[in-house]
């Protein structure tokens, strides 16, 4: 196993969260290294680490610690798959709107880590806003609890939050209270082909504007300069059917071609996005406004690039073969307001590129939060953001 | 004198407050019960007037107190001894409406419902609704994130605020999360984490928020219960079908009382309970939750089930509720509101607990509330003429804040921790809990400059720097001898 090429010297496999922490506890007293790892399917993500000890792995801590179906909520612990909470919850005709590619291997604590989303997003939001509570065990091997198991609660500092995309670099998450959703009685997809970005986004303004409540809306380069637009919907049949007719009376007002398609399709595509997410030599993530990130798909040279495109969500997954570190600068320098995050990309590139990009304005209050949290900089040292 | 002085070259005479009624304005917020004479009060107009006032603030070792429109409920904007207290109702200017993204730029001092007011003729609006949002900020709104009816399907401010212009701790001006809209931002959610943090972190000068389209159709639904169980039990079993209204509101007997009498609703007052629901989105899906729902009422023994019959009384019918703790005027000299939120199947439990909790102590207590998301106000009914009554109201909240935590909730849902209930802080989270929040607090105001006694029970400085928690008393002669 290695964390962005990096391989540890140990890997301990704690068997539960008490474990766990002493694990930690003890590699920090030893002024060792280390870095957290769950199902092991996002460890290309950000910059090398400095050093590296350990690697604590979480997947052994996997219990549901509390199942409320009524009020919508279920706390596990973070060394879970997505897909085992998933089966737990269907029990109760309910799911977690975490998109992971692979959900059968990555584990809770890690979505949570990565802030991984996909298309589902745009209906059910990010990450942030599924979770309601966690513990976390900090660099320092003290355990700590942020928020509670209700939906709404605003004692204390919002800890989940700060939780979300910190790549474990502030401790890891060992359980989290998570809200789930009902699931809906009836779904149904419409695809709008051979769109340009600038067209993708018309479509997103015309739901807008029609009051639509898509589920998703995914658009896929075409093999060439083009998108193919899926645009989904959930919930009770007389409504997704009502929406599925707005669809296509906007699809014949824009003069495209639109058409349901069939499971099959549809099967294709996700494979498609999932492949994208997970397998492609280069990964780059970009996120913008809306309009700014359409604006900046037409006017860049696309040509052997894959997108898979979350048009009204304002991100994009562009994919390659072979991309040059030139060509990461100019994105970056090119996209205005957003960001351009390295996913993957091969070892021999790493050197030249950092997986981030410049720290933000408040990058200063995050070095201290860091500071504050592993002052022997030992927890992942050097993989995020601004080298923290 | 000096320092009242330097304060004015910043802010100008007009907007610098030491003396007389005005400053009284300003030595309480909705927290009744608590006054505090801050040392002076400033209003800035500009982002860099609030830096320089907290800058000179530093220097003059005075702690700062945030302040929005003072509508808070758990006293977070009440002043500390000699402080400066930096109000933000001067700067309510509109700065950017974007609405090909769905984005709005706004200074902190602006209204919740001029957002909503300002997009309406365009389609569009700003979901948080607190009951207050005629009157509250939107700096005091990403303060505590606070929420509303609709926050049950739309989410609170933390949903919808994603980026801001913040003066930290040392006068400096920096943006945090997105200020570009682009869905997340680089290294920690620093938004995230300043959203509720009532105003420990630092001072909000601008907000980005996210706006919605207005929904193709919204039904409201208004039924009432023998008691309190039924009411109870009904959104226990809406919530648990799945069923997602954008607001489910449950009043009861005493507080549909207040709000008969306090506006022209013309709801019975031989109803132990009412909900008030609003089910809204795609027209024909709007249709079907609208009777998925009546059916779910009537099952769970509603007595009568009614809509507006049109939008002017759909209209009176939210004012009636979002009016309701003004209400209580009407029945009770005085009131005291707490705010705790338990898991939404124990409704029915909680209620009963509260009532048995209210008629051992010999008081009133009144439940007008955001069912849907388990947020509780029970509004505790005492008359501050009779000796006692006013700390006996106080004890029986503790004790409902008491009673949630029992149940697996939490001591505030929307109102903020304050001033009011750091003392609760303990009961919810262990020590390591609140050190590891320290953490947070000490990243962005290592010498605990802003709102210093609020939100943790035991004051503290960050390290073993020296802070400067305590004011310089000197400083705070002359400042406070001028008033
Ligand atoms: C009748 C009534 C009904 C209410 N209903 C609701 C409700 O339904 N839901 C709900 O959530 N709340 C409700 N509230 C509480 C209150 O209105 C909210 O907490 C509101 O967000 C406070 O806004 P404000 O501008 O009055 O802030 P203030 O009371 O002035 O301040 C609140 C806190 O925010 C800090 N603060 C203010 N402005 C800033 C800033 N610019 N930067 C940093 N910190 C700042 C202050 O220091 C303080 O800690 C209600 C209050 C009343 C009186």
């Amino acid at each position: 196993m290695t964390i962005a090429g990096v391989e540890p010297r140990n890997v301990a496999t704690p068997a539960d969260v008490g474990e766990l922490a002493a694990a930690v506890r003890d590699l920090y007293a030893d002024g060792k290294p280390f870095a957290f790892v769950g199902g092991g399917t996002e460890l290309e993500l950000g910059n090398a680490p400095r050093t590296l000890d350990t690697v604590v792995v979480t997947t052994a801590c996997n219990r549901v610690i509390d199942y409320a179906p009524e009020d919508q909520t279920i706390t596990v612990e973070a060394g879970m798959t997505v897909a085992a909470v998933c089966a737990v919850l269907a029990e109760h005709h309910q799911f977690l709107a975490f998109d992971v590619p692979d959900p059968d291997r990555t584990t809770i604590g890690g979505a949570i880590a990565t802030n991984a989303y996909g298309r589902r997003r745009l209906r059910f939001g990010p990450i942030k806003d599924n979770i309601v509570g966690i513990a976390i065990v900090r660099p320092d091997g003290v355990v700590a609890h942020g928020g509670g198991k209700v939906v709404k609660n605003v004692a204390g500092f919002d800890i989940p939050k700060l939780m979300v995309g910190a790549l474990g670099t502030l401790g890891a998450v060992v359980s989290a209270t998570l809200r789930v959703h009902p699931r809906s009685e009836h779904g149904a997809a419409v695809a709008l082909r051979n769109l340009t970005a600038a067209g993708v986004l018309r479509v997103c303004a015309d739901i807008v504007e029609a009051a639509l409540v898509p589920t998703s809306i995914v658009a896929f380069d075409d093999g060439g300069e083009r998108y193919d637009c899926v645009v989904a919907f959930d919930g009770f049949r007389g409504g997704v059917d009502e929406q599925v007719r707005s669809m296509t009376g906007i699809a014949e007002r824009l003069r495209c071609d639109a058409s349901q398609p069939s499971p099959a399709e549809l099967e294709l595509l996700e494979a498609r996005e999932r492949s994208a997410r997970c397998e492609a030599p280069w990964r780059v993530h970009l996120g913008a406004a809306p309009t700014k990130l359409a604006e900046f798909l037409a006017r860049n040279d696309m040509a052997g690039i894959g997108r898979i495109y979350y048009p009204a969500i304002g991100s994009a997954i562009l994919t390659a073969n072979a991309l040059s570190a030139a060509t990461i600068e100019r994105w970056r320098s090119d996209l205005d307001a957003g960001t351009v995050v390295v996913n993957a990309m091969p070892l021999a590139a790493r050197g030249a590129i950092d997986a981030w990009g410049a720290p933000p304005p408040s990058w200063p209050i995050m070095r201290q939060l860091k500071a504050n949290f592993d002052p022997k900089g030992l927890c992942n040292p050097g993989r995020f953001v601004g080298g923290i | 004198m000096a320092a009242v002085s330097d304060f004015i070259a910043i802010v100008g005479e007009r907007n610098t407050i030491t003396e007389g009624s005005e400053l009284r304005t300003y030595e309480a917020d909705g927290l009744p019960g608590f006054r505090v004479r801050p040392a002076v009060v400033v209003l800035p107009e500009t982002t860099e007037q609030v830096a320089a006032c907290v800058r000179l603030a530093r220097a003059l070792g005075m702690p700062i107190v945030p302040r929005g429109s003072g509508t808070g409920l758990s006293g977070g904007a009440l002043p500390v001894e000699g402080c400066v207290v930096i109000g933000l109702s001067r700067m309510k200017a509109i700065l950017e409406v974007d609405l090909p993204n769905r984005r709005m730029r706004v200074q902190p001092g602006v209204i919740n419902l001029n957002i909503s007011r300002h997009l309406a003729a365009a389609g569009y609006y700003y979901a948080p609704d607190p009951s207050s949002q005629s009157v509250c900020s939107i700096g005091g709104n990403v303060a505590e994130n606070s929420g509303g009816a609709h926050c049950l399907k739309y989410g609170f401010t933390v949903n919808h605020a994603v980026g801001a212009t913040i003066v930290t701790a040392e006068g400096d001006i920096v943006s945090v999360g997105a200020h570009g809209g682009e869905p997340d931002t680089l290294g920690y959610d620093l938004m995230g984490v300043f959203v509720g943090s009532e105003g420990l972190l630092g001072i909000v000068t601008e907000v980005l928020v996210r706006i919605l389209r207005t929904p193709q159709a919204t039904r409201t639904i208004f039924a009432t219960f023998p008691t309190t169980d039924e009411a109870g039990a009904a959104v226990s079993s809406i919530i648990s079908a799945g069923i997602v209204p954008a607001a489910i509101e449950m009043m009861d007997q005493l507080a549909i009382e207040a709000i008969v009498a306090a506006t022209r609703v013309d709801w019975p007052l031989d109803v132990g309970a009412a909900l008030l629901m609003d089910v809204d989105g795609v027209a024909a899906e709007v249709e079907h939750t609208a009777d998925a729902a009546i059916a779910a009422l009537r099952a769970a023994g509603a007595i009568e089930i009614r809509s507006p019959r049109d939008d002017g009384e759909r209209a009176l019918m939210w004012k009636g509720r979002k009016g309701a703790f003004a209400a209580m005027g009407r029945i009770s000299p005085n009131y005291y509101v707490q705010d705790g939120v338990i898991p939404r199947k124990e409704i029915v439990a909680v209620l009963r607990d509260i009532a048995r909790l209210a008629s051992e102590a010999g008081l009133r207590v009144a439940n007008v509330f955001h069912a849907g998301d388990g947020n509780l106000h029970p509004l505790i009914l005492y008359d501050g003429r009779i000796p006692g009554q006013e700390a006996l109201a106080e004890r029986v909240g503790g004790e409902i804040l008491k009673t949630c935590i029992r149940y697996g909730g939490s001591i505030t849902g929307e109102h903020g921790v304050g001033f009011d209930k750091a003392a609760y802080m303990g009961d919810l989270f262990t020590e390591d809990d609140l050190a590891t929040m320290q953490l947070v607090r000490c990243a962005f105001d290592r010498d605990v400059i802003f709102n210093p006694n609020k939100v943790f029970p035991t004051p503290r400085l960050c390290g073993d720097r020296p802070g400067i928690y305590h004011p310089h008393a000197a400083e705070l002669a002359e400042v406070a001898g001028r008033g």
